[in-house]
This record gives C-alpha cells, sequence and structure tokens, in this order.
C-alpha cells in the first residue's frame, strides 16, 4: 500500500539545513492502523504530508498503491490526493464561508462529480459522522469536536483508500478526542487504511500498530504485545489483516 | 471546473469588501461609458474631411496700406509672382481659409418663381478665380471650373458663377442636378448666379457650424486692402517660402505687410484644439478610472490570498489544482463584475440621458456600455490572474503547517 524507502527530507533556509527525515523506511499494509508518535520537531507532520503527497522529498523512493510517487507532475499529484487520499487536520481546516454540506462537498467538486452524486455523497458522509441535521450550519457554529467530524465526512466522502491525520484530537478535549478516535476505528473497520499522528500515548496504544519517530527516522517499531491487543476485542475481531508478528518483525530488520 | 453556486455564498456570507468592489466598479463602467462616448464622438468629428490638401495648402494675409497701389492690377502681379516661385504649385486670392474660423456665409435663395422661391441652408463662401479649385486640391465632380474670362475682379455683388459642394448642391436642389440651376444671393448683390460645378467635398472655416459642408465659390477675385492669399505648395517648403513669399511680393512694391503663413493643417488642430483638449482629459479619465479599478481588483484578491492561505492550502490538499485556484478568484471577481457592469450600464444609459438633456450630447449607443464591460472583464482576468497565481503556488502543506 505505501512504501518509503531511504527518504530523506531536507529544509533549506538561508542559514540553516533542516534535515526533517532522515533515510527513513517504512511499509504500510492495506487496512492498517498506524498510529504515528514521537517527539515535536522529530518530522512526523513532514513525514505524513510526504506520504500524503503535499510535499515532495529530498532523496528516495516512495510507492503508493503502486504508483511511483518520485516525479509526479503537481495536476497528478493533486488527483492523487483527491481520489486516494482523505486529510484530517489538527485544526480541522474548515473553510469557515461555507456551511458543512459546501465544505463536505468541496473535494467532490475538484473530483468532477455531478450534483446528484456529489449531494448523496455529502448526505452519507454527514450521516457517518451524525451531522446530517445540521448540514446547513457553517462551521463556526459547532463544536471542535463537531468540526472535526465533518472534517472526518469531508475526508470520507470522496471514499479514499487512505486516511492521513495529523494529530486530529489535539485541539479537543479528552471526552471528543474518544468520540473521533472511535468514528476512525470505525472507518478503519470497514477497510480503510489510516496513519495518524498524535501526542495521546492512550490513543496511540489503541492503535494496531505503532511507530515512533525521532530525529527524522523511524526510531522504535513495536507492534502491540498480544496482551495489549486483548484490551481491544473489537479490534482483533473486526480487521482480518491484522499485521502478523512475523512480517513485522521482517521489517524490522529492515530499518 | 466552475464553482459559482459556493463562490456566491462566500459572497453572499461576506459582502463588504465586495460590495465596495460593486460601487467602484458600477461608478467606473457608468463614467467610462458615456466617457468613451464623447471621446469618440469628439474623434469623428476632428476625423471629418475638410476635402482640401491640408498639408499642402497654405495661407497668407496681404495688407497694403500704401493709397497710391493701384490694388487690382497689384494683386494680379502678385499672384503670378508666386505662382512662379519654386515649390508653388498654385495660388489664388481668396476671401476665406477653410477650418481656418473667420470668413463669409451666407443664405441663397432658389426657385423660377415666387411661390417656388425657398431659402437654402447657409454656406461658407469662396471668391476666387478659375485656379482656385487647383489650389484647395478638391475634387470637381460635375460641371466645369470658371473659365478665365469669366473671372470678374472687383466686389462680391458682380458674381455670375458659382460652383457648389456636393452637400450644398443636395441641401438646395435634392436630387435634382445643380448644374444649370440659377440662385440669388440677395443682400450680396441681384445677379442670377448659375451653378456650372460641384465639388465632391469642401468645408468651410467654422467647425461647430451646422452647415460645415456646404460651400460655394463664386467667380470674383476680391479687391481690398487687405487681401487673403491661398497658396499650394509641395510638402515641407512652407518654411522656405515664409521668407521668399514677401521678399518676391517686397521687390515689386515694400508698402505692403506680408504675414500670418499657415497651413489649413495648422488651421484644423486649432479649431479642433477645444476637441481635442476634451478628448485628451477625458481619455486619461478613462484610463485612470480603469486602472483604479483593475488596483482595486488585484488589492482585493491580494487581501483575499493572504485571508485564505490556510483555506487555500486546504483546497489544494484536498485536490484542487493549481488551475482550479486561478479560476476560484476569476469566478468570484468574474461573478463581482458582471453584476457590477450590469448595473454600471444601467447607471451609464441614465447618465447619458441627463447628458443628453442637460449638455445637448447626442444617445448614449448601447455599444459603449457593452464594450466597457467587456473590456472590463478583460481588465478582471488581468488584474486577477497576475496576482492568483502567487496563491496557485501556495503550498498543500500549509494545510498541515498552519494552524
Ligand atoms: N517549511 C519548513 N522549513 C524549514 N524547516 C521546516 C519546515 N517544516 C518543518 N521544518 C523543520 O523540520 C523538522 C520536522 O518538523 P515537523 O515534521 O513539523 O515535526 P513534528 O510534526 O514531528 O513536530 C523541524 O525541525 C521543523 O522545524
Ligand atoms: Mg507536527
Amino acid at each position: 500500500m505505501l512504501s518509503m524507502k531511504n527518504i530523506s527530507k531536507v529544509f533549506k533556509t538561508d542559514l540553516v539545513e533542516t534535515h526533517a527525515l532522515r533515510d527513513f523506511n517504512l511499509e504500510v499494509k492495506e487496512g492498517e492502523f498506524v498510529a504515528v508518535t514521537g517527539p515535536s520537531g522529530s518530522g512526523k507532520t513532514t513525514f505524513l504530508n510526504i506520504a500524503g503527497l503535499l510535499e515532495g522529498f529530498t532523496h528516495g523512493d516512495y510507492f503508493l498503491d503502486g504508483v511511483n510517487i518520485s516525479n509526479l507532475s503537481d495536476n497528478k499529484s493533486a488527483t492523487i490526493r483527491n481520489e486516494k487520499i482523505g486529510f484530517i487536520f489538527q485544526g480541522f481546516n474548515l473553510i469557515p464561508d461555507l456551511n458543512l454540506a459546501e465544505n463536505v462537498e468541496v473535494p467532490l467538486r475538484y473530483r468532477g462529480f455531478n450534483s446528484a452524486e456529489r449531494k448523496r455523497r455529502v448526505q452519507h458522509a454527514l450521516e457517518q459522522v451524525g451531522l446530517a441535521a445540521r448540514m446547513k450550519h457553517l462551521p463556526s457554529q459547532l463544536s471542535g469536536g463537531q468540526q472535526q467530524r465533518v472534517a472526518i465526512a469531508r475526508a470520507l466522502a470522496g471514499e479514499p483508500r487512505f486516511l492521513l491525520a495529523d494529530e486530529p484530537t489535539g485541539n479537543l478535549d479528552s471526552m471528543m478526542a474518544r468520540q473521533v478516535m472511535e468514528l476512525l476505528e470505525e472507518i478503519n473497520r470497514a477497510g480503510t487504511t489510516i496513519i495518524m499522528v498524535t501526542h495521546d500515548a492512550e490513543l496511540a496504544r489503541r492503535a494496531q500498530r505503532n511507530i515512533q519517530i525521532v530525529d527524522g527516522q523511524v526510531c522504535d517499531f513495536t507492534m502491540y504485545q498480544h496482551g495489549a491487543v486483548a484490551d481491544k476485542p473489537h479490534l482483533v475481531a473486526g480487521d482480518k489483516r491484522a499485521v502478523e508478528p512475523s512480517s513485522v518483525e521482517a521489517e524490522e530488520a529492515t530499518s | 471546473m466552475l464553482q459559482i453556486k459556493p463562490i456566491l455564498s462566500t459572497l453572499m456570507r461576506n459582502k463588504s469588501g465586495p460590495i465596495l468592489l460593486l460601487i467602484q466598479i458600477i461608478l467606473s463602467v457608468a463614467i467610462v461609458a458615456n466617457a468613451s462616448f464623447i471621446i469618440s464622438e469628439r474623434i469623428a468629428l476632428m476625423d471629418r474631411d475638410s476635402g482640401t490638401a491640408e498639408e499642402e495648402v497654405f495661407n497668407f494675409r496681404l495688407y497694403s496700406f500704401d493709397s497710391s497701389i493701384e490694388l487690382e492690377s497689384q494683386l494680379q502681379r502678385d499672384i503670378r509672382t508666386i505662382r512662379d516661385l519654386p515649390g508653388v504649385m498654385d495660388a489664388s486670392a481668396t476671401s476665406m481659409v477653410p477650418l481656418s474660423g473667420g470668413g463669409w456665409s451666407s443664405g441663397y435663395t432658389v426657385g423660377n418663381t415666387e411661390e417656388t422661391a425657398k431659402d437654402t441652408e447657409s454656406a461658407a463662401v469662396y471668391y476666387g478665380d478659375e485656379h482656385m479649385l487647383n489650389t484647395l486640391g478638391v475634387d470637381l465632380i460635375e460641371g466645369r471650373n470658371f473659365y478665365e474670362e469669366e473671372v470678374l475682379t472687383g466686389s462680391p455683388d458682380l458674381a455670375t458663377h458659382g460652383i457648389v459642394s456636393k452637400a450644398f448642391a443636395k441641401a438646395s436642389w435634392g436630387d435634382e442636378p445643380a448644374i444649370g440651376q440659377i440662385m440669388y444671393a440677395g443682400d450680396f448683390g441681384d445677379k442670377p448666379i448659375q451653378i456650372i460645378g460641384v465639388v465632391d467635398k469642401l468645408q468651410g472655416a467654422w467647425v461647430n457650424s451646422s452647415y460645415l459642408d456646404n460651400s460655394v465659390i463664386l467667380n470674383i477675385n476680391l479687391v481690398n486692402v487687405f487681401t487673403k492669399v491661398l497658396v499650394r505648395a509641395e510638402v515641407g517648403t512652407l518654411a522656405q517660402l515664409k521668407e521668399a513669399i514677401p521678399a518676391a511680393l517686397h521687390k515689386d512694391n515694400r508698402n505692403r505687410v506680408i504675414e500670418g503663413f499657415t497651413l489649413i493643417s495648422e488651421h484644423r488642430k486649432r479649431v479642433y484644439r477645444n476637441h481635442e483638449l476634451m478628448a485628451t482629459v477625458l481619455s486619461m479619465m478613462v484610463v485612470l478610472l480603469l486602472l483604479i479599478t483593475s488596483l482595486g481588483l488585484a488589492g482585493m484578491v491580494m487581501f483575499n490570498i493572504e485571508r485564505r492561505t490556510k483555506q487555500i492550502g486546504t483546497r489544494r490538499a484536498l485536490g484542487a489544482k493549481k488551475r482550479d485556484i486561478i479560476s476560484f478568484f476569476l469566478v468570484e471577481n468574474y461573478i463581482i463584475c458582471l453584476v457590477g457592469g450590469v448595473i454600471g450600464g444601467l447607471v451609464a444609459v441614465q447618465l447619458g440621458q441627463q447628458l443628453m438633456s442637460v449638455y445637448s450630447l447626442p444617445k448614449l449607443e448601447p455599444i459603449y456600455p457593452i464594450m466597457t464591460i467587456m473590456g472590463l472583464l478583460l481588465l478582471t482576468t488581468v488584474a486577477v490572474i497576475l496576482p492568483a497565481r502567487k496563491a496557485a503556488k501556495i503550498s498543500p502543506a500549509i494545510a498541515t503547517r498552519s494552524v
């Protein structure tokens, strides 16, 4: 699904070169729910941006869903983002001038769907997050948790294979954070691959797989111990594609 | 991909900025449409052809203050002297100079009996000899020129033959042939004047008169202490003839003042100066208004890019291509421009009607507001695309980097 080999990313400014990612290696399989943790400034957002085709990288190879991402045109990247990837941001990033339905509709318009199809998908996506009744509201009329659910609806409306979330619960209280997390788990159970950056160790632990980025590299690479997985029976039961420990070990060896 | 509906709702939810721009556009369209109409009216007036060889023909004034001069023979000698100068193509004494702003004009009476008699429109009256047509460079399209022996020397009331401009012939006799018609000068003499020729075009001296194209040439060499002389000479010889003509005439008799050498093209510049000034001032106003409007548009776009940086990054992250971002700003401003343009067009028509009644201008032609709106759309495209290209360059990574 996602394969990064020896990816490096250097930010050059007048004075300094920042190596945000260095020899970064990662494989994510279809249907996985990966939680990414790590200290601030370690390169988590950079990794997510590269994974989501929001920015390019300096060296290395990146394949997403079999497509070589290294030399894509700007238009092609936009199309892949639009069709295959859903984004969820820490700050929700809803467009304040548009009501909820119009916000969810944004990527669908870029997709070129006709108005009936857009309407159907907006309705369905907002129903999934439980906000269909408030379609005509503006984002400012909602709580943070509700706004993030709208953002999730927007990410889901295009039925992406791949959901990227950068600290989706970072601006939410723990109650709302849990609701959002449950929503993401539900989406993952339905088959969507999710990579989520988070600061919240408790939420990270609920993911099927944890990786840690330290200083621009995948440092610690742990599969949840069987005991911990047993704490979350729904995940094991619901997800047939749970990663086998053996394959994780194999990956660990290459990283 | 057009996204009119969400852009409209965005505009409706943030009205104050767009409304200011809208008002600016309405006023611009209303003023620019009327101003460009007036400009083109003035330019059309200035473009009217005098029918003469304006770059070749000049006149000067000849004032004989020596009472011992025998005016009639002196004038004939003078004209002959001038015709023989190098560079001179022809010369003729005249009562007036085209486009000069001064001269003679008169109405005539036509018709054979008391009952059918009627007054003609006014016409400029040129008194001159058989050289006059060639000197002015006008085209004779019907009939003939004066014969040398027909030309009389003396006062206006001696006139017996006339050559008229086509416009005057049409105004006086309609579709009847002008050649052979008789007209009477009234106060300027009771002899019947027979029309022997028609010239295609010859304007009078007053560009703001309603009868500028009506002209009559009568077969008289006016004799006066104060005479005007028309000279047709090769282009570029005026500077040298300015010296040569007084020198040649003074050789014959020193007691004359010779001055005021002016090409018809220079007369044209002078008589149309106010029109030109008006056209220039209005053009500058139009340019300025359009400039201010495009700056307003571009400023608004830049402000919105600034304000929407995160939104643009988010849209890019959600799949907008660069051209989608540009078209987002284009559509938004096209909407403002079209609404402003249509309202401005209606205001322009109203304004035109006011100008029409107050300043007796012609009625504003609808093509002017329409062209103004089209021009404005073009301007909008440029004023929006230039800054919007910057918006298209905003990285999608902004979506995750800014909180
Ligand atoms: N646009 C940029 N220009 C320069 N340096 C950057 C830029 N974006 C990120 N960085 C740097 O790259 C490193 C990794 O940043 P980031 O991926 O945002 O970390 P994290 O999300 O883990 O906090 C940091 O040192 C950060 O300062
Ligand atoms: Mg970050």
